[in-house]
Parts: structure tokens; C-alpha cells; sequence
């Protein structure tokens, strides 16, 4: 009897063994679910080529615990799409997390997914309302770039350093650019000034010299652009000089890519531009470093896109090396996650999830830079 | 009052390219009857190609690429017409499909990037307010491609035809008159002036790959509101929409700068039902 329990254990044993490490052979599987084609794909695009990059470094580099193995898919810069990805991805390829969707619009489209299939999403954008506490799905949506409201804090910030108590705002007429007044208008009193004029022009405005007019008639001492349209942000200033408005401008960190930098003329210079870092131009260390990738796969490194794409792939990677060999599923990443704090990335600044604090990054992340010579210099 | 000044001036200026959007509308709606919808995609085109090829060759390139494209606008036109077509809304569909088609194409080839160039960075003073030369180009442009486009369509015996095959294509044809030609050459004229107002565009603020459609609602805005069947009404047209623009900038607060100008199309066309239509431009 006794060599017949022995027997019995050693079998359980045996089949808890192996069964463990089938757990641990096996692939996580991460969706990364970003804007490759549409308007967004100027972003969607280096965060997939920096996504590709840093996981090849990692795997070479022997830093990856599990096996991860990523699902690239299109979300086409269209909710609709977003969502019939995610959905793909959860149920399809039995991802475990995803990074993405592209856009603030898309990530709240897939929210309510996230929540049903219990699958944490890693949102690469500043847009307040992804990760707001109303929303039901509060507890599976995170955020790896720092929030619109942190960008707006923090060139109010330094228009503050230079003594400017009249504030005007340009905005693109969107969401974006009335999120971006709205935060103006409330921050700016913290800091001793106040928005005295604010005007608005559609993203395919000819001309913007009757709101540059506008802007110098209210006697502003600094300019907050709150727009992302490159070509908008150029035509502004353009307009800014000719009607004589010399009060320096402010972008939020829409304009922050290399392409902006690089097609916009002489007259656009001075422009100071909020980044995420300053990948093509000034970067910190860790940035070099994924800029040197980048580079190394024949890709040429943008902006903030690149940054926030890694940040995803980073956080990721923390949250499956932080769970050993336990099984992983979409619930253990997303308790993971929230237990993160301060761990390796390439972008500049400490990134801190919690339970309560699913925005990842923050100001520390963030720089001022100026343009100059069709490139941008960093301010601080 | 010198504010109000200030914006109606600008307004001029910017109103001046929707005038140069709004000629080659009234061209061909004189000649075919209907409407190229692809005018602010050709506009784009030749702004995007002036952006990579510098200097005066890249504005000569970009010009022809707006023309190239309208040629393949009016073999289309052709095709529709000897398939049979005769609905003048076919051949209105047939370009905003041909300008969909460019703006993914820029899209495509250009990416996402601002199409802007440096103009003048000294200005004139008119009574204090400062004014672009660049603005002055346009307008001066305007006013002359105007002043051609009106000898052309009343003073000339190729305007008449033009006028003709517009009116009554098959007894134009009965008379001699090479329609088919004619119609062919307006849509190349379009792609022409299209580029031109893309040209000035570039110089001026500038604009993207998203900027073909507003673009050719904004000529079409300004070639209806006094009436599309005269270049001069045209001009007038993009004019009081460049100024109703710029009030709107300079006195709305809020979202509704970008509705303003339309809601101004829409009184004045409102307003011609109830006055008898010469604000339209019927004639009297």
C-alpha cells in the first residue's frame, strides 16, 4: 500500500513538472494593435518599427524571461477598425495584452472590449478621457505616453519662466484643440497668468492671418498652439510674422516629428514645440540607444512615436518578466502592471503604474524644444 | 473701425485664392456644363511635387503635374461622354472619384508632412497694417487671370465655341465646333489655374494632404455664390467669402470660424430665391 502512494505521488509530481514547464515554454502572446495606415499612421508607424527593434534587442540581449511572440495588426485609424482588431487579436491569437489602438478614439472604442475579454490595453496616447475613472473599463486601459493634460502643464509651465501673464491660444477646431483651451484656461491661473484670448481655425484653413491679427490685438505675451496638423502649426507662425504678432509660440507635442522639422521653412523658426523625449535630435541616453536601433534596421528615427511605442513594448516586457513562470493571463498582466513602478525603457523619465494610476508617464518624460534650421533643439 | 479694416484687407488676400479655385469651375461649367470637383486636388498635386523640386523648376513641375492629372480628368470625360453619358452629375462624380484617388496618391507618396515654403519675410505697410507681398501676388494673379479668362469667354471667337458647346453641344458640333476638343482643353485650363492657386497656396500658409476636398469646396462656394458663369463674379465671390472668413476669425469665438463662410453661401444663395435671383447671377 505504501509503495502504491509513493507511486501515486510521484506521478502528480511528475505531471505538476511538466506541466509547469509547458506553461513556461510556451509563447505570451502581445497584440500590438496600432495605426499603420490613415492620418495616424505618421505616429502608428515608427511605434511599430520601434516595437520590432527593441523586441529583437531584448531577445539578443537574453533580458526576456518567456518567450514573447507579437501580433501586429492595423487598426487604419478608424474606431470601428480598432475595435474588430482587438477583437481578433483577444479571441483569434489568445493575446494576453495589447498594445494600442493607435489613437485616443480608438483606444475608447476598444475599451468596453477590454473590459468584457478581461485583455489590458496599452494606450500610446495623451487623450484624458482614455483612462478616466468613470469609465467602466478604467481597470484595463493604461497609458504609456504622458496625458494631454501633463503637455499643456508643462509649456505653460515654461511660457511662465518667462514672465508672460497674457496668454493666447490657437487651436485647431477639434476634440484636441478644445481639450487643449479648456486645460489652458484652468492651469494657467495656478501659475499667475491668464488665456485672454482664444481663436480657432479649421485643420484646412488658407490663411490664418485675420486669427494671427486677432491674437496681437488682444496683446499676448505668449502663444499656446494647440494643434497636431503640421501644416497648420507652420501656417500659423507664418501668418503670426507677417501681421507683426511677435510674442514666442508654444506647440503641444503634436508637431514634434522629424517631418514637420524637416518641411517647414526658415520663417517657422523659433517655433518651441513640446516632444516626448527628443529622438531624432537631442536624445538622452536611452533614447540613443533606441535611436542607434533604429538606425541598425534602416529606419530613420522620427519623434516621440518611436517612444511611446517602446514604452508599450517595455512595460510589457516588465510585466511578463515580473511574473516568472506563473501562467500568464490578461488578468495577471493587468495586476501586474498596476504594480509597476520605475522599471527599464528608453524614453527619459520614471514610468509608475498603481492601482488608482494608470497614466505612466509624466512630466519628467517631456522637454521643450525650439526649432531651428529645420531642427529640434532641445530647450531643457 | 481700423480693426475692421485690418480683417477685411486680409480677407481680400485670402479670398483671392478661392477666386483662383473658383475660375476653372466657371470655365468649364461655360464650356462642359459641369463641375470638376478635382480642382483643389490638382491644387494639392502641384503644391506637394513644388515642395520636393526647389526654385522655379519645381513650381514649373508641380504646374505640370496638375495639368497632367487634369488631362487624365478630361479622358474621362471623353470616355464618359462617348460611352453615352449625358448626365453633367456623372461627369461631377467622375472627378470627386479622380480627387480621392490624388489625395491618396499624395498621401501615399508624400506621407503626412506639411507642404509649406518660405515667401517673403519683409513686408509692406498699407496705412499701418502689414501686408504680405506674397498676398499682393495673389490678388494681382487673381485679378489678371480673371480679367484673361473674361476677354477670353465674351471677347473671343474661341469663347463663343467655348460658350456653344456649352449650351448646345450637338448644334455646336452641327457648326463645326470641335467640342470634344474644346471640353478636353477646358479641363486642362482647370488643371492649370488649379495649380497655380496650389502654388500660391504653398507660398502663402501652406496646407497638406487632407486639403484637397476643403479646398474645392471653397472654389465651389465661391463660384456659386454670385454666380458660377462669370469669372468676375467668381473672383467677387472668393473675395466676400475670404472676408466673411476672416470676420468670422477675428469676431466668433468657439468652433464655428469654419462654418461661418458657408453659412454665408448659404444666406446669399437663400436670399437670391427670395430676390428674384440676381444675386445668384441670373442675369436681369
Amino acid at each position: 500500500m505504501r509503495r502504491l502512494i509513493s507511486l501515486v505521488l510521484s506521478a502528480v509530481a511528475a505531471a505538476a513538472l511538466s506541466s509547469g514547464a509547458a506553461v513556461s515554454a510556451e509563447a505570451v502572446k502581445i497584440g500590438v494593435v496600432l495605426s499603420l495606415s490613415g492620418p495616424a499612421a505618421v505616429f502608428g508607424i515608427p511605434e511599430r518599427d520601434a516595437i520590432q527593434v527593441a523586441m529583437d534587442k531584448l531577445k539578443a540581449d537574453g533580458k526576456l524571461k518567456r518567450t514573447i511572440e507579437l501580433v501586429i495588426y492595423d487598426d487604419k485609424t478608424n474606431p470601428t477598425e480598432a475595435a474588430r482588431m482587438v477583437t481578433q487579436a483577444i479571441n483569434n491569437d489568445k493575446v494576453v495584452a495589447i498594445i494600442g489602438p493607435g489613437t485616443g478614439g480608438n483606444i475608447l472604442a476598444a475599451g468596453p472590449l477590454a473590459l468584457r475579454m478581461q485583455v489590458p490595453l496599452l494606450g500610446p496616447a495623451g487623450t484624458m478621457a482614455i483612462t478616466d475613472r468613470k469609465n467602466e473599463f478604467f481597470p484595463w486601459v493604461f497609458r504609456v505616453a504622458p496625458s494631454d493634460r501633463v503637455d499643456v502643464k508643462v509649456i505653460l509651465e515654461d511660457i511662465a519662466k518667462s514672465k508672460a501673464k497674457k496668454i493666447g491660444v490657437f487651436f485647431q477646431e477639434d476634440a484636441y484643440g478644445k481639450t487643449g483651451v479648456d486645460f489652458a484656461k484652468e492651469i494657467a491661473p495656478t501659475l499667475g497668468m491668464e488665456v485672454v484670448e482664444t481663436v480657432g481655425a479649421p485643420y484646412t484653413a488658407t490663411d490664418l492671418t485675420a486669427q494671427a491679427t486677432r491674437l496681437r490685438n488682444a496683446g499676448v505675451e505668449a502663444v499656446f498652439l494647440q494643434v497636431s496638423i503640421s501644416s497648420l502649426g507652420a501656417s500659423f507662425v507664418k501668418a503670426a510674422n507677417q501681421v507683426g504678432l511677435t510674442a514666442p509660440a508654444y506647440t503641444n507635442a503634436g508637431l514634434a516629428q522629424r517631418s514637420f522639422a524637416e518641411s517647414v521653412g526658415s520663417d517657422v523658426d523659433g517655433l518651441r514645440v513640446l516632444s516626448i523625449g527628443n529622438l531624432p535630435y537631442d536624445p538622452s541616453e536611452g533614447e540613443a540607444e533606441l535611436a542607434k536601433l533604429l538606425k541598425q534596421a534602416g529606419k530613420v528615427p522620427q519623434g516621440w512615436g518611436e517612444l511611446v511605442g517602446s514604452n508599450g513594448l517595455m512595460t510589457v516586457v516588465a510585466a511578463v518578466n515580473a511574473q516568472g513562470d506563473k501562467e500568464i493571463t490578461g488578468v495577471s498582466m493587468r495586476d501586474t502592471i498596476e504594480g509597476l513602478c520605475g522599471y527599464q525603457a528608453f524614453a527619459r523619465g520614471k514610468p509608475c503604474f498603481s492601482k488608482d494610476n494608470h497614466d505612466g508617464w509624466a512630466e519628467d518624460s517631456l522637454v521643450i524644444t525650439e526649432l531651428r534650421n529645420k531642427e529640434l533643439k532641445t530647450r531643457r | 473701425m481700423y480693426i475692421l479694416t485690418e480683417y477685411i484687407v486680409r480677407g481680400i488676400q485670402a479670398g483671392s485664392i478661392y477666386g483662383l479655385l473658383a475660375l476653372p469651375m466657371s470655365l468649364l461649367f461655360a464650356t462642359a456644363g459641369t463641375i470638376d470637383f478635382a480642382v483643389g486636388a490638382y491644387a494639392l498635386l502641384a503644391a506637394a511635387v513644388a515642395t520636393i523640386v526647389a526654385g522655379p523648376l519645381g513650381i514649373a513641375i508641380g504646374i505640370a503635374a496638375a495639368v497632367t492629372a487634369a488631362a487624365a480628368m478630361g479622358v474621362i470625360f471623353l470616355v464618359l461622354t462617348r460611352t453615352g453619358t449625358k448626365d453633367h452629375i456623372v461627369f461631377a462624380l467622375a472627378s470627386f472619384g479622380l480627387a480621392v484617388a490624388i489625395a491618396s496618391f499624395i498621401l501615399w507618396q508624400f506621407g503626412t508632412q506639411a507642404f509649406v515654403r518660405a515667401s517673403f519675410s519683409q513686408f509692406w505697410s498699407l496705412g499701418g497694417i502689414r501686408i504680405s507681398p506674397q498676398g499682393v501676388i495673389n490678388l494681382g494673379l487673381g485679378a489678371l487671370v480673371t480679367l484673361l479668362l473674361y476677354l477670353l469667354l465674351y471677347w473671343s471667337d474661341l469663347g463663343r465655341m467655348m460658350r456653344a458647346a456649352a449650351v448646345n453641344p450637338s448644334g455646336a458640333e452641327l457648326a463645326g465646333i470641335p467640342v470634344a476638343r474644346i471640353q478636353f482643353g477646358t479641363y486642362l485650363a482647370g488643371g492649370l489655374l488649379g495649380g497655380l492657386a496650389g502654388i500660391m497656396i504653398l507660398y502663402s500658409a501652406g496646407l497638406d494632404f487632407t486639403a484637397s476636398l476643403s479646398l474645392t469646396l471653397s472654389g465651389f462656394g465661391a463660384a456659386i455664390i454670385f454666380g458660377i458663369t462669370s469669372p468676375l463674379r467668381c473672383l467677387l465671390g472668393g473675395v466676400a467669402m475670404g472676408i466673411a472668413e476672416a470676420l468670422a476669425a477675428g469676431y466668433t469665438s468657439g468652433m464655428v470660424t469654419a462654418m461661418v463662410p458657408f453659412l454665408f453661401v448659404l444666406v446669399v444663395l437663400s436670399a437670391s430665391n427670395i430676390g428674384g435671383g440676381a444675386m445668384a447671377g441670373d442675369r436681369p
